[in-house]
């Protein structure tokens, strides 16, 4: 994986729903610049939804403010159904671990 | 005794054990115990004295009454008539003595003259004493009877005719019948007819000196058992009231001369307590009672009265004894505090030079110390260290300490070399030290540019010296005289090369010889197995290491002498440049200072995963100066990078001019609840605590500054 380079952009967010289920996958970093973009995303994008899947392979990595939106998102789905977060590399899964978000959210 | 103490008596327990009582009761025991002894010794007298008066009385009677019947008849003949029918009539006739059949042989004797008048002189014989009867009778010794010949009873139950007889003995006849004419004569027995009495009696005699007959008395004893009743009842009236008069004068006597002075004394004890738990000075319980008894309560109130005098001096003693040392202990911790604050004690000492660090500690033994270290810039290039031990301990130690540290410093400043240093600071102490006190130094220059040191050790330990990828050794450098000791002492200096990564340790002797409580020292051996324990650490954990394990060595031992640590680490010069960026503290700055930061982790050919944990930090640290330093107001953040060697790390520091806050002090979140009970936020710091390997906070001129390390 090749280092951002200067001016790139630092998160760019997909998503792919099919009636209930919703799939988001999030590439570039989840910081403090970025994390509010994200949370307004999830709010736009969550209602109706009962099953919402993470898929986070191109997430280099995410600070607090990112896990801020996480659990605010899974505080929700907690709610009205299930999220699974997949494709975790080995930084984010870290902050995971140390964090105690592992226990937390479902990551498969 | 009282089962439990005074203290927990009641009144009435009080009065009940009380010594007036415990004298009231002694008195009624001891004179009841005398009265009774008394009484029987009493009554005993009285029944010998009254008896034997009845019975002297009785055998008065019986002597007059023979007298009298000897003048008017002669009774013998009357008894030998008598004694003749007795013993001539058959045994079987006689029957039991009172048989009518027999007693009528008798019947003629009682119309005789002689008998008439002999029983008429023994009836006013009767009548006239104090006997109950007085008659005629004779024991026949053949028999064994007493044989009665004329008895002036008038009872008809009691009387004893003419010729009636009754069992008597010698025994109790013999007093009669060998009797002396000394002691009166007499018998006592306890019959069924008239209960205790007691007889008496006087031979009539033949002509031929035989005995013919006994005149005798009866005397009852009932009287004597009355009068002994009586005695009794007025003796035990008499006797109960003279015992509590007694004992009331006693009590009130003991009263007055113990228990009262005694009372008074507790009174004025409880009263002297109080005061002094109020913290009255002096008191004059004891000296104002004035008890006047002459005795040993009289000398105790004297002895509490001096007692109060003597302890009211000896408080007053104390207080000043008090008060000088408290104001002592006053000026020793303010002096503790003005040498303290002499020596650096400011870390990170030198935040702007990036050659080398340098830590150092000075625990004194007492409230001042002799012992002192002391680091400077000479010039840009050129840093002078100083460790010193000056002999002695305590407040003459810390005024020489004093003067040699200013001496050092000022001359080292003049730029000579560390010899000259040193033989210009010996000259000017020994020029004027009559209290022959000296000073052991090291004392070097380190040249920042290349790690060249040239020191002096004028009397002092030897350095231990780290060289970058080896072991604390020691350094047995070249020793000159200890300073003050003589005049023209020549020192010689000597050059060490530091190369970047090297370490230098200087301490005192307070160091190697802290001894436990088995006295065993802890030695150069200990202290450089500490050292090479953390060999990799900084200077301030190398020393704060030192001083745990001295800590932990001594246990309980007190320390001795003072205990002194410096620890320099020497990075060399280019290869630790520092590189900064200011920005305005904004989120929307991070990625600036992120593409800055990352710029220069590819230079140390960083890995991804560390780089990423730096970014997350970055993050977190300029997130939180952003949204909270300036609480709404801007302001800017400056983010400080430098490389390390020894280990390989990446130092940042994050500096900026807002609230003081030290996020090192917040708690971390509990990161095993679930997603529910979690709050948000609270992470961020923890994260970078978890990520990074070292974190250090200060604040210094205004700004709060944070400085995280990452090995890499």
């Amino acid at each position: 994986m090749a280092l951002k380079k200067k001016g790139e952009r630092l998160m760019n967010i997909t998503k792919n729903r099919e009636e209930n289920k919703l799939t988001v996958t999030v590439e570039g970093k989840i910081d403090s610049v970025t994390a509010p973009e994200f949370e307004e995303f999830i709010k736009e994008n969550i209602d109706g939804v009962t099953e919402l899947t993470l898929d986070l392979s191109s997430l280099d990595y995410i600070s607090s403010a990112g896990l801020r939106v996480l659990l605010l998102t899974q505080k929700r789905m907690n709610a009205q159904g299930t999220m699974k977060v997949t494709n975790v590399n080995e930084t984010v899964s870290e902050i995971f671990e140390v964090t105690g978000f592992s226990d937390i959210l479902t990551i498969g | 005794m009282p089962e439990k103490s005074v203290r927990e008596m009641n009144k009435y327990e009080r009065l009940r054990y009380s010594l007036a009582s415990r004298t009231f009761h002694t008195a009624v025991g001891g004179a009841m115990i005398l009265g009774i002894v008394a009484l029987i010794i009493g009554l005993g007298w009285y029944a010998y004295s009254y008896s034997s008066q009845l019975i002297k009385g009785a055998f008065g009677v019986t002597k007059n009454a023979q007298q009298i019947i000897s003048k008017v008849v002669d009774p013998t003949s009357l008894g030998h008539d008598v004694m003749d029918l007795y013993r001539s009539v058959p045994e079987e006739t006689r029957g039991d003595g009172d048989d009518a059949g027999y007693l009528s042989l008798y019947d003629s004797f009682t119309t005789r003259e002689d008998y008439v008048q002999i029983l008429s002189i023994l009836k006013d014989f009767r009548d006239s004493s104090t006997v109950s009867d007085v008659y005629y009778a004779m024991y026949d010794e053949e028999t064994g009877m007493l044989v009665y010949f004329a008895d002036p009873d008038e009872d008809e139950d009691t009387v004893c005719p003419t010729g009636f007889f009754e069992t008597a003995t010698k025994k109790e006849l013999n007093t009669f019948l060998n009797w002396n004419g000394k002691k009166t004569p007499y018998y006592i027995e306890k019959t069924d007819r008239y209960g205790w009495i007691c007889t008496t009696g006087i031979s009539v005699n033949n002509a031929d000196g035989s005995i013919a007959g006994f005149i005798l008395a009866d005397v009852t004893l009932k009287e004597v058992g009355s009068g002994m009743l009586k005695f009794l009842l007025q003796y035990g009236i008499s006797m109960f009231v003279l015992i509590n008069l007694v004992a009331i004068f006693m009590t009130r006597h003991m009263k007055k001369k113990l228990v009262q002075p005694i009372n008074k004394i507790a009174e004025a004890a409880e009263a002297y307590l109080k005061d002094k738990k109020d913290g009255v000075g002096v008191t004059d319980h004891f000296s104002k009672l004035n008890i006047n008894t002459g005795d040993e309560v009289e000398n105790l109130a004297l002895i509490m009265a001096d007692m109060e005098t003597d302890l009211a001096d000896y408080e007053d003693d104390l207080t000043r004894v008090a008060a000088e040392k408290e104001r002592i202990s006053i000026e020793l911790s303010l002096a503790t505090r003005i040498q303290a604050d002499m020596l650096p004690n400011i870390f990170p000492a030198f935040p702007d030079r990036s050659e080398f660090d340098v830590f150092a500690s000075m625990k004194p033994a007492k409230e001042v110390g002799g012992d002192f270290y002391d680091f400077f810039l000479i010039d840009e290039d050129h840093l002078g260290l100083v460790m010193a031990d000056v002999s002695g301990k305590g407040v003459p130690a810390a005024l020489f300490m004093m003067v040699s540290k200013i001496l050092v410093q000022n001359i080292a400043m003049s730029g000579k070399s560390p010899a000259e240093v040193i033989k210009t600071i010996n000259d000017q102490i020994c020029a004027n030290n009559r209290e022959e006190m000296f000073v052991t130094v090291w004392f070097g220059v380190l040249d920042l540019r290349d790690g060249t040191l040239r020191a002096v050790n004028a009397g002092h330990e030897y350095p231990i010296l780290k060289k970058p990828g080896g072991d604390f050794e020691l350094v047995k450098d070249i020793h000159g005289f200890v300073v003050g000791g003589f005049a023209s002492s020549k020192y010689r200096e000597y050059e060490l090369k530091l190369d970047p990564g090297a370490k230098l340790f200087l301490y005192t002797d307070g160091v190697t010889e802290a001894s436990n409580v088995d006295s065993v020292l802890f030695g150069t051996g200990r202290t450089l197995e500490v050292l090479n324990n953390n060999k990799d650490a900084g200077p301030e954990t190398v020393v704060q290491s030192v001083n745990n394990a001295i800590s932990e060595f001594c246990g309980s031992a007190p320390q001795f002498d003072d205990i002194t640590l410096m620890c320099l680490e020497y990075f060399g010069k280019g290869n630790t440049e520092m590189k900064e960026i200011t920005v305005e503290a904004k989120i929307e700055n991070i990625p600036e200072v992120t593409d800055f930061v990352n710029g220069e982790l590819e230079k140390l050919e960083c890995s991804l995963k560390a780089q990423m944990q730096i970014d997350v930090a970055i993050d977190e640290l300029l997130g939180n100066i952003a949204r909270y330093a300036y609480g709404g107001s801007g302001g800017n953040a400056t983010v400080q990078i430098r490389a390390k060697e020894e280990p390989k790390a990446v130092e940042l520091t994050f500096i900026d001019g807002g609230t003081p806050y030290d996020p090192l002090k917040k708690d971390d979140p509990d990161i095993s609840l679930g997603a529910d009970e979690r709050e948000v936020g609270g992470l961020g710091i923890f994260l970078v605590k978890k990520t990074m390997d070292d974190m250090k906070y200060e604040y210094k001129d205004g700004q709060n500054r944070l400085t995280v390390t990452k090995l890499l």
